[in-house]
């Protein structure tokens, strides 16, 4: 919100507190103020002149010799291009010396003729344009009559006001006035307000409007019916104000709502009283369907829960939000009925947020109004419409209340401050306690005066809203006392520990083996569209398609949650390629989103994935040929991250066929016929469109593995006898699986009574000369190892030939000679 | 032979044998060497044969010059090889020589997203003043993200977050408050209740360098029997310490979560000019770090724990900004962009 200095400077003694200063106590109490700054910045030597004679200029079409009094001896002769300059008009002047924002004003020739300054228009001396109507942005600022010729401009436009731009918090619904604004900096300064309320006699003449509330939504109704209203511009005065805080000028009757709105931060409408049928004004609940033209055009299509000012006849209003074409207030209005009334605060949030309406008017009543400015308010705003507009009061203020009692002036509450002290940690004395609270107008009537528990009952006054319990005044004290008086301590309870749970455990070594791997970690959107699906060339009816639609999403491109990760990463990928990136490996720990039922009826299943790319070139080593990154590089890192798990010999690759990897390159993992993950080489007309050629993807379930992990281990002893190690080379056909081989040669050897078989690795493959055509020769290293004696050369070559038997069986695999 | 001539013999001898072994250039040719002038038919052992022909007071005189010369040439001899042998070892080194500037063989070390990063980091000084870590779900329910935290529907605070709804009910929480209370009621009654929860939270923000629809948060969150706001500060002056460096300081500000009263802006040192004044920190030596505050009373009390004998603190920092902060990173959206030339960056470690 935008606040005028000076405006708080006559309503709060703040005499020696610059604007900066007040800004920092400000800040440093709760209210944040993000700016402060000049209202206009460099204007001096700007003076009020009068234009006694305006002719053409003799040497060009577009420009007027004026002279101008500007209360100097002589006239001054000053050329001048608006359009509507005309004699008898009062302008700004800036003289030769004057500064403006736009710079220093010095004599000037003009088509041959010298000008002794310049007459301004408002965007030259710095006014708010955007928020003056056309007319007075358009050639010069136009000022009244009535202006004193030869008077500072500066002043008389407040120029030189500085604007603090606060940023409130949605609580603090009271410093959204001056009024409210005034008692927090004198609460803050311990300095005296000058906020009077006005005075009014009560007449008791009986007004002319009647006023009915049939709705709980509103507890308090006032109205004054006003006469005569003299159709005119507001006083530069106010016009400079309301520009200041950043709210347009109209004419008076509009401005004078306003204004009294950033004066006490209570809301007023105006009505063209004659337009309001039988004089009788209907607070009542909206029919729903209810039609109401309201003042921007707009047809409006009402609800049952929204509150409406309305005649006997139809919808006059809509409380709070924005007022009816029908009663609005014209040239030709002859009387006025003025509201103050108090509206329930989420109905009016709920009626603007539905109608997509956001006035200055709701933003107070949403966040709550302070009841006992209700009144003062329409008496300040009366008084205004008298001394401004000429009007007269026709009868007293017309009020109704929902409830028979007279609205409280203030709440009690409940507050002890050795509670506060506790709550706080600071030892803060009672009378500074009690000197806070006075500072801020709270009354404290002391309830229990014995003991050390003292109990104070706080009587907090309704311009405080937020203030509703011991919590809320401690906050007071704390404020006003400084968050630099709190101390630092830790807490004084039991010692507790702090570890990770196993889940976490797995997450976290999770992303550590695979960084060791040579993995680059990142973090990816969850949000994807389902286009991206149709690339992955997944059947219209795969669980993948059943995504969760974000309800308004921010972008055409990502309106659900993601139910993959391949998309995800395929992005990084394709975003590296095109940046310099020759290639990478990377991955994620991240969630993907199971929707239980669509549409959503409850929270889904997230699981936690970690999913990986391997893409582009692999980063070339000395003395190896460059290549791209391929299945096995995919599969090493896998491997050592199941061999981290315990996970290395219980995990079985087997070939796998999903639509959207190679059908000849890609493999699920299995542990104990438990499904964990996948990775495969992308399909490629996929890949391709992903700008991902040949990358390989693989994703893991985390919340699967959990169940698997064997959490205790024993080492195995040190073998006592040597071992025999033995090499074994076969020929079979190039579409026998080595994994195959291995499984089959292990489980032979593991079928008697005594395991002698330690390990048997796979260590070359070749294919080529000297192999027949569609072969492949395999070579194994085998170590045999008994654990009570050392093995003959006999028994060994006995399990050699045994596991040659086995392969020439089930391969027909041939010893390689 | 007289001694006289055997005298001269040896002296020749001795002349002719330092000369040929200085020739000696390598092991073979000092072994030839040897032979000559040390072996069974080298002329020293012709010499002493002749020894015979001497009289006995010759001949201990002539066994002593004999020996005298055997002795000097064997160490000569000794010399000559320990050379050779050194001149062998430096031509094999040499030989041997590799360029040790050519890289090594390896497997490059990955590079730990900057996110991760800072809340490893952050949970560890967290899990050592005996925190535990807590995650919660990203879809949440009105109920759990709004109006158990002291957030009616309808209330002007809710604008303060703008809110991915999926239905009525569901959303996308706005930050990991939630689990504030979904850890209270899981532990409730017991105390104290300390935990911190990290994890990705959305808002209806457009993507800009400082803002994102989606982020990381870490909330915290302490509920026992006395817990002060002056605990707030302490701990969050050991986590600054931690994390920022050792001559950290906060500075709490008031301000308003609907869910803590009283409420606080965090701020900590700026970590670019340790409080002198930059840019960075727009000249006040402040950076806004976290919100906090004491758990409000009706978040206690809905949750189970009576605010008349319990109360607690709160706190919630971003990830993101954290990182930025600390690694000099201008544009959030640069941590989801990936790009590995500033990834990789992130493989060194400890800082
Ligand atoms: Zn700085």
């Amino acid at each position: 919100m935008k606040v005028s200095y000076l405006w708080l400077c006559e309503v709060v003694n703040i005499t020696g507190v610059s604007p900066d200063e007040l800004a920092e106590r400000l800040t440093r109490g709760g209210l944040t103020v993000d700016g402060v700054a000049p209202r206009v910045k460099g204007v001096s030597g700007v003076v009020v002149g009068e234009v006694v004679a305006c002719e053409q200029h003799p040497n060009a079409d577009r420009l007027r010799v004026c002279q101008v009094n500007v209360g100097q001896d002589e006239l001054l002769t000053i050329v001048c291009g608006a359009p509507n300059v005309s004699a008898g008009q009062k302008v700004p002047v800036a003289v030769v010396g004057a500064n403006l924002p736009g710079g220093k004003i010095g004599k000037a020739k003009l088509r041959g003729i010298e000008s002794q300054g310049m007459l301004c228009s408002a965007s030259e001396i710095g006014l708010e344009v955007k928020l003056l109507p056309k007319e007075q942005t358009e050639g010069l600022y136009i000022l009244p009559s009535d202006t004193i010729v030869g008077a500072d401009v500066a002043d008389l436009l407040q120029l030189n006001d500085v604007v603090l731009d606060i940023d409130l918090t949605p609580n603090r619904s009271d410093c959204l006035s001056i009024r409210g604004l005034a008692y927090e900096i004198a609460a803050l300064y311990g300095r005296p307000i000058r906020f009077e309320p006005p005075k009014r006699a009560v007449t008791g003449e009986g007004s002319p409007v009647h006023i009915e509330i049939a709705t709980d939504l509103c507890s308090r109704y006032d109205a004054q019916v006003l006469s005569g209203l003299n159709d005119v511009a507001s006083p530069l005065w106010m016009q400079m104000r309301l520009l200041t805080m950043g709210v347009r000028p109209i004419n008076a009757t509009v401005d004078i709502t306003n204004y009294v709105m950033l004066e006490w931060g209570q809301p007023l409408h105006a009505f063209d009283f004659d337009e309001v049928r039988q004089e009788t004004i209907v607070v009542r609940q909206a029919h729903n369907g209810e039609k109401l033209v309201t003042l921007d055009g707009e047809e409006r299509s009402l609800t049952q829960d929204m509150i409406v000012i309305s005649d006997p006849d139809r919808a006059i209003g809509l409380a709070g939000v924005m007022g009816g074409e029908n009663t609005e207030v014209t040239q030709k209005t002859n009387r006025v009925v003025l509201e103050s009334a108090a509206f329930d605060a989420p109905s009016v949030r709920r009626t603007g947020q539905r109608l997509g309406l956001r006035s200055e008017a709701q933003q107070r009543f949403e966040k709550g109004i302070d009841v006992v400015a209700v009144r003062a308010a329409l008496n300040r705003a009366t008084e205004l419409y008298q001394q401004i507009c000429g009007a007269s009061i026709v009868g007293d203020v017309a009020s109704t209340a929902r409830t028979e009692e007279p609205a409280a002036e203030s709440r009690m509450v409940a507050f002890s401050p050795s509670r506060c002290r506790e709550l706080l940690g600071a030892e803060i004395a009672d009378e500074t306690m009690q000197d806070v609270f006075s500072r801020l107008g709270f009354h404290i009537s002391t309830s229990n005066f014995s003991g050390s528990d003292r109990e104070w009952d706080v009587a907090v006054p309704t311009r405080r809203p937020d203030i509703t319990r011991e919590a809320d005044l401690v906050e007071e004290i704390a404020r006003l006392v400084g968050y630099d008086e709190i101390p630092s301590t830790l807490p004084e309870g039991a010692t507790t520990t702090g570890t990770r749970t196993l889940r976490q455990k797995i997450h976290q070594t999770t992303r550590h083996i695979l960084l060791g791997a040579g993995m680059t970690e990142v973090f990816t959107y969850s949000f994807t569209h389902p286009s991206q699906l149709d690339r992955m060339r997944l059947p219209e009816d795969a669980e993948y398609r059943r995504m969760i639609p974000i309800a308004m999403p921010l972008s055409d491109e990502r309106t659900v949650m993601r139910t993959h990760m391949l998309p995800s990463l395929a992005q990084i990928g394709e975003y590296n390629l095109s940046h310099g990136n020759l290639g990478g490996q990377v991955f994620e720990l991240a969630r993907v989103y199971r929707p239980k039922s669509l549409p959503l009826t409850e929270q889904p299943i997230e699981e936690t994935m970690w999913a990986g790319l391997w893409f582009g070139e692999y980063p070339v080593q000395l003395g190896q040929r460059p290549r791209a990154f391929d299945f096995y590089d995919a599969k090493g890192s896998i491997e050592v991250w199941l061999s981290a798990f315990g996970l290395g010999h219980r995990a079985a690759f087997r070939k796998t066929n999903v639509p959207y990897l190679h059908p000849g390159r890609s493999a699920e993992v299995v542990v104990d016929d438990i499904r964990i993950g996948q990775v495969g080489e992308i399909y490629p007309e996929t890949a391709e469109e992903m700008g991902v050629a040949g990358a390989v993807y693989a994703e893991f379930h985390l919340d699967a593995i959990e169940s698997l992990l064997n959490l205790r281990y024993h080492v195995q002893p040190l073998p006592r006898f040597p071992a025999s190690l033995r090499d074994l080379a076969v020929v079979v056909d190039q579409n026998v699986a080595v994994g195959d081989l291995l499984y089959a040669a292990k489980e032979e050897l593991s079928s008697g009574t005594e395991s002698l078989l330690e390990s048997c690795n796979v260590f070359d493959v070749y294919r080529g000369k000297g192999i027949p055509e569609s072969h492949q020769s395999v070579a194994f290293s085998f170590i045999y190892r008994a654990t009570d004696r050392t093995l003959t050369d006999e028994e060994v070559s006995h399990l050699e030939s045994r596991v040659l038997a086995r392969w020439q069986r089930e391969f027909a695999a041939v010893l390689r000679s | 032979m007289n001694v006289q001539e055997i005298e001269q013999e040896l002296a020749h001898l001795r002349a002719g044998a330092v000369e040929a072994l200085a020739a000696t250039s390598d092991v073979k040719a000092l072994e030839e060497w040897r032979i000559e002038f040390l072996g069974k038919k080298s002329r020293l052992t012709q010499v002493s044969r002749q020894m015979g022909g001497l009289s006995a007071e010759e001949r201990p005189i002539v066994g002593s010059l004999l020996n005298q010369l055997r002795g000097q040439l064997q160490e000569a001899f000794d010399a000559r090889l320990s050379e050779l042998e050194k001149a062998a070892l430096a031509a094999r080194f040499a030989a041997e020589q590799i360029d040790v500037t050519l890289p090594g063989r390896k497997t490059k070390r990955g590079a730990m997203h900057p996110i991760t990063r800072v809340i490893e980091e952050i949970e560890d000084v967290f899990l050592g003043m005996g925190f535990e870590i807590a995650e919660g779900p990203e879809i949440e329910t009105d109920e759990y993200n709004f109006e158990r935290l002291n957030l009616p529907k309808d209330h002007p605070a809710r604008d303060m977050q703008d809110t991915f709804y999926l239905t009525e009910n569901l959303l996308l929480r706005t930050h990991t408050s939630p689990m504030q209370v979904r850890t209270m009621e899981r532990m409730c009654p017991s105390a104290p209740v300390k935990v911190i929860v990290p994890g990705r939270v959305y808002r209806r923000d457009e993507d800009d360098a400082t803002h994102s629809h989606a982020f990381n948060q870490i909330e915290g969150l302490v509920v026992d029997k006395g817990i002060r706001m002056s605990d707030l500060k302490g701990v969050l002056e050991q986590f600054a310490k931690a994390v920022f460096g050792p001559n950290q300081a906060v500075r709490l500000r008031p301000s308003f979560f609907p869910f803590t009263e009283p409420s606080a802006e965090v701020d900590v040192l700026c970590v670019n000019c340790g409080g002198k004044g930059c840019r960075v920190c727009k000249d006040t030596g402040w950076i806004e770090i976290l919100g906090a505050g004491m758990v409000h009373p009706n978040v206690l009390d809905w949750a189970g724990y009576d605010s008349k004998i319990y109360s607690g603190f709160a706190f919630g920092m971003g990830a993101e900004r954290i990182a930025m902060l600390k690694y000099g990173i201008e544009d959030i959206r640069q941590l989801y962009q990936n790009d590995l030339r500033l990834l990789s960056q992130f493989a060194r470690t400890l800082v």
